[in-house]
């Protein structure tokens, strides 16, 4: 189908004078009044959605299906109980050891393998095959072999993350510009210099990019995993009030989940955006 | 190779064969070697059992599994039809949501921050709720996969319509066409092969959703197979049930690939 590219072709100089200027201005006029109040838009969609959930609990009127005020309720009478604050540390601590090593090594192996071209061609489509299969049936094994633990938990949740960071930093590295690449030949950098001084800043607006989007990923394979086998920590707390039936606390805990997902997004995303001011926005 | 070169080696041409073999043997020889290591692992002794079987006996029990009319029509086939459905529902909402953001610049200002940090919260918290409103069936896990891989498809067609040239959009107007004319003959077309990237990803997602929710909560599906035999020390079934889940997987990633690769005007 390539009826855009013909049309592209066989459009006249005439169609320059196609759209009236009066019609563009409009867009210009729209465009600019969405953009100086950016966040109003967004705000009312979040009032429409809470009141949307708010009569959809009325009109229910079930005990099953709580209001907003009842899910925050059902939160702040969770927050005062130490083994729901155990779980939230738990989790937590677990979250924070395998996002650190993920990022930590998938960085360093991507970069690694980045810088051969033969070898991540031979090595890339395995991963990606590997990436693409859903890997929270492969959690048994990690059950069977680290045993219902953090430490299973905590291995779960960094291979969910590790793989995504992994991939894209071979990316990044593969794409390090062969411009920059002569110029170091040229200077007679060796190894360690080239990977200082043209490798590392090159990939670094990739790297924070994915540095958010693992954290996310990293996040899901942990509550992954405590959904399934957990003592303690958040997604066990949800699962449990499943069997429970208790709509309000599991609707709290999904606020409160999303706040502490929301938290270090947002920080990692100022800090994408600083990056890629100061190195260029990568490829 | 000459070793003497003062050219580095990272501005060399990169090899095409190390120690003769071309990459894509390597990469076969990557796969061949994980499982002959499995299979010789699981047999010399060194793990029990209960914890790892050879994989020539995971390949013979996902044999018998095929052959089990229950599994069949109990498991594999749901899976298939909640995968088709949510895959369909996602790319039908995705390309309709993303042209109604390319339409209307409030639409589009109102969804674009939710759409940014939609992968930063794990949706999957939501899959509880939805089981207590619904029940365990096919119905929860259709809705959870559809907003799952729905965002991915929704932010590659709003790409692609951004960058439909703005030499077309000028001659749709100077041919005054309709909407849906402007929709199907312009944007659609132009953003084709965006959409389409965004489809691979989603169908990918969708699976994954769909999988994840029958291992966590469900009452039939592939990954209730795999729950259920690790919940019962059966690991030839689990191992069975993953060697499904992986080909599953792979194969719907690769058929889709291709037939998504004919549609592609660009690789053309």
């Amino acid at each position: 189908m390539s009826t855009a590219a013909a049309v592209a072709n066989a459009a006249t100089p005439n169609s320059d004078h196609a759209r009236p200027p009066a019609h563009r201005h409009q867009v210009d006029r729209v465009r600019r009044k969405a953009t100086s109040r950016p966040l109003v838009a967004p705000a009312v969609l979040a009032i429409l959605i809470l009141s949307a959930w708010w009569i959809a609990a009325f009109l229910a009127d079930s005990t099953v299906f709580p209001t907003p005020v009842e899910a925050v309720e059902g939160l702040r009478n969770d927050l005062r109980n130490p083994r729901f604050i155990d779980s939230i540390l738990t989790t937590l601590r677990v979250l924070f050891g395998s996002y650190l090593a993920a990022a930590a090594i998938g960085t360093a192996a991507g970069i690694l393998l980045g810088l051969s071209a033969f070898w991540s061609r031979a090595v890339l489509p395995v991963v990606y095959a590997g990436n693409s299969i859903p890997k929270i049936t492969l959690y048994p094994i990690f059950l069977t072999f680290l045993g219902i633990s953090d430490v299973s938990r905590g291995a779960f949740a960094f291979v969910s993350g590790v793989i995504p960071m992994f991939l894209i930093a071979v990316e990044a590295t593969a794409g390090v510009s062969r411009l920059h690449l002569k110029l170091a030949a040229t200077l007679r950098l060796n190894w360690p210099q080239l990977l200082w001084h043209i490798v590392i800043p090159s990939v670094v607006p990739a790297l924070v990019s994915g540095l958010r989007l693992t954290f996310g990923l990293t996040f899901l394979g942990l509550l992954l995993a405590e959904m399934f086998s957990g003592s303690s920590g958040l997604g066990f707390e949800i699962l449990r009030n499943v069997t429970l039936a208790r709509m309000e606390n599991i609707l709290g805990e999904v606020i409160l989940i999303a706040g502490l997902a929301l938290v270090p997004t947002l920080a990692l995303q100022l800090l994408e955006r600083r990056v890629h001011r100061r190195f260029g926005a990568g490829r | 190779m000459s070793r003497s070169s003062v050219v580095p080696s990272y501005v060399r041409p990169p090899r095409t064969r190390v120690l003769g073999l071309p990459s894509a043997l390597w990469t076969l020889l990557l796969v061949l070697g994980i499982v002959i290591g499995i299979e010789f692992y699981a047999r010399s002794g060194a793990v029990s059992p209960l914890d790892l079987v050879p994989v020539t006996e995971m390949v013979s029990s996902a044999g018998e599994l095929l052959g089990e009319e229950e599994f069949i029509s109990g498991d594999l086939v749901p899976t298939l039809v909640s995968v088709v459905l949510s895959f369909a529902l996602s790319t039908l909402i995705g390309v309709s949501v993303g042209w109604a953001m390319v339409r209307s610049q409030w639409i589009r200002s109102a969804l674009q921050p939710y759409l940014n940090v939609f992968y930063a919260v794990p949706i999957f918290a939501l899959y509880p709720i939805l089981v207590v409103l619904f029940g365990t069936g096919t119905v929860p896990i259709v809705i959870l996969s559809t907003a799952f891989s729905v965002v991915v498809v929704i932010s590659h067609a709003v790409v692609g319509f951004d960058s439909t040239p703005p030499i077309a959009e000028k001659l749709s107007k100077s041919l005054s066409l309709s909407h849906f004319q402007h929709f199907r003959l312009i944007l659609l077309p132009s953003a084709l092969p965006d959409i389409l990237t965004g489809l691979k990803l989603g169908l990918a997602y969708a699976i994954i959703c769909v999988l994840a929710s029958e291992f966590i909560v469900s009452t039939h599906g592939l990954g209730r197979i795999v729950a259920n035999a690790y919940n019962s020390f059966n690991t030839p079934t689990m191992y069975a049930g993953i060697l499904f889940v992986v080909g599953f997987a792979l194969l719907a990633n690769v058929l889709l690939g291709a037939v998504l690769a004919r549609f592609d005007w660009r690789r053309r």
